[in-house]
């Protein structure tokens, strides 16, 4: 995945759009918006849409102790939560903090102490989450899964395309195969300098960002702005 | 621009908060009483001491296993933890502590039934190997965190394990004063020869971390001036390193102090061990996600 800095609206539609296709709980979020002031006189406030970074060779899926968290020869990271024992080692390895561990206080209900909506009532059918285990974005894998079923590609075709990337409205998000040096990642890699999140990790992200000012995030604290306050009055 | 949330944990340095915050308190715990289980059991192969022993099972069957089981999301899938030694430290971790129970176990039952048999010899080195295990493997499973530079060091197995004997020293000189089978004086010897090592382990372990990138440096300075302050000074320098260093000069120059006293300088002792896997486990921070270049 491409994620394309200049562009991006923080209009959070690839956050709404993944918590409409999983279902996700209220307390609970796979891609996040980060916005980050670059400059203390002439502020310019740029966007970061994050997610797992499906990283190649993961921190997660070597420490997971029951072989929950896996790689498919695809490169995607999943995990079977039926496996997930809880122990949360996976979170506290994951060098980009991008997996949440689904605990009672983050699965209490859109309205807690009330009943589920119909929307809730769904997801506990189609897309079961278990208290107790460990999530992180999947690429929409079974969405991926569907469409290559049905002879799509990812990527191009929408069917087989992670519901975050289809939704964007700026498309700041392009999803592709790294592997392939004629896609269209590969080309935005590759023409406008894409780069990866701390790649001193050597965890090889399969997400790369293009035109940020990001990537070299050793720096005092005291050294970065950002905005303080937001819509969620945090 | 007041526009958007700014998720802080990536513009800033973060703690990591699941191995301490919260239910992460039983995984302190499990990861102190693993260290102070497994020490113990060593010490106690070195006086041959049944008592020790079989205390140092107490701690690692039932309050280091009892902890980590709590501390699950899913604890009935517990089983499933062994299936990954391949790779996984916690697998193997759990591995270890599954063995020194066995081994333990059954190396007491030689003790008490048949002892100076060639099968109590047996056993006797293979807990004691797992006793060592036990108290390093979650040093091992810190330092191999590649996020958290505070971790990222060869020492902290060793700390670990050293801490882990000095306090089963410690807990062998309250059997001596039970009326164990422990040598009072070869304990009290060993424990301040200890304390003098361990504290040293961690000032070079801190002068080492506060070299490590910014952020090794924030987690340094977070339990000396931060929030982890009162932690740092009152629980691991002044608890577990001045008092017993007090204690144990004291006990030098008279020869002989009151037996209060020892129960509180190991007290203290333990504190100190507690207080400093807290401060590992809550100084440790990553790095912030995102930054400015410019």
């Amino acid at each position: 995945m491409v994620v394309d800095l200049t562009v991006c609206s923080r209009c959070y539609a690839c956050v709404a759009a993944c918590r409409v296709e999983h279902f996700l709980p209220m307390g609970m979020s796979w891609p996040k918006l980060v916005a980050l002031e670059t400059n203390d006189d002439h502020p310019i406030v740029s966007t970061y849409s994050v997610r797992c970074n499906q990283c190649q060779d993961a921190p997660c899926v070597e420490v997971c102790p029951t072989g929950a968290t896996r790689q498919r020869p695809d490169g995607i990271i999943v995990i079977d939560q039926d496996k997930c024992v809880g122990c949360r080692y996976c979170v506290v390895a994951c060098p980009y903090q991008n997996r949440t561990f689904l605990s009672k206080d983050k699965d209490r209900g859109f309205f807690p102490g009330k009943i589920h909506t119909d929307f809730e009532k769904a997801g506990k059918e189609l897309y079961p989450h278990q208290v107790g285990t460990t999530e992180k974005c999947n690429f929409c894998a079974e969405r991926i899964d569907a469409g290559l079923a049905k002879g799509l590609k990812p990527g191009i075709d929408r069917e087989a395309t992670p519901a975050c990337v289809n939704t964007c409205p700026a498309r700041a998000l392009t999803f592709g195969d790294l592997d392939d040096p004629d896609s269209e990642v590969s080309r935005l890699i590759r023409e406008r300098k894409g780069f990866q999140l701390h790649p001193e990790y050597g965890t090889d992200p399969s997400i790369y960002f293009i035109d940020g000012k990001i990537g070299c995030s050793d720096k005092p604290a005291d050294d970065i702005k950002a905005e303080k306050a937001g819509v969620a009055g945090k | 621009m007041k526009t958007m949330q700014a998720h802080e944990w990536m513009i800033n340095y973060t703690r990591q908060t699941e191995w301490i915050d919260r239910r992460g308190i039983f995984l302190w715990i499990a990861f102190y009483t693993g260290g102070l289980g497994g020490g113990l059991y060593l010490v106690s192969l070195f006086f041959n001491s049944l008592w020790g022993m079989f205390l140092s099972w107490l701690i690692i069957a039932v309050i280091k296993g009892g902890a980590h089981f709590i501390y699950l999301g899913r604890p009935l899938r517990f089983w499933r933890m062994v299936t990954r030694p391949g790779s996984s430290w916690l697998s193997r971790g759990i591995i270890f502590v599954l063995s020194f129970v066995v081994l333990a176990g059954a190396q007491m039952a030689f003790t008490y039934w048949m002892p100076g048999t060639a099968g109590e010899i047996i056993f006797k080195v293979l807990a004691g190997i797992a006793a060592l295990a036990v108290s390093v493997y979650t040093g091992f499973i810190l330092n191999t965190v590649k996020g958290v530079p505070f971790w990222n060091s060869s020492l902290l197995p060793l700390l670990f394990v050293s801490y882990g004997v000095m306090s089963g020293f410690g807990l062998a000189i309250v059997i001596a004063l039970s009326g164990g089978d422990v040598n009072l004086a070869t304990s009290e010897t060993w424990s301040r020869w200890l304390l003098i090592f361990n504290t040293l382990l961690v000032v070079i372990y801190l002068l080492a971390a506060a070299n490590r990138e910014a952020t090794g440096k924030q987690s340094v300075m977070e339990q000396m001036r931060g929030h982890l302050a009162p932690v740092f000074w009152a629980g691991i320098v002044a608890l577990g390193i001045v008092v017993p260093a007090v204690l144990a000069v004291f006990s030098y120059i008279v020869g002989e102090i009151a037996t209060a006293l020892l129960v509180t300088g190991v007290a203290c002792e333990i504190i100190g061990g507690l207080s400093l896997r807290y401060c590992i486990l809550k100084a440790g921070a990553y790095k912030p996600l995102v930054a400015r270049t410019s």
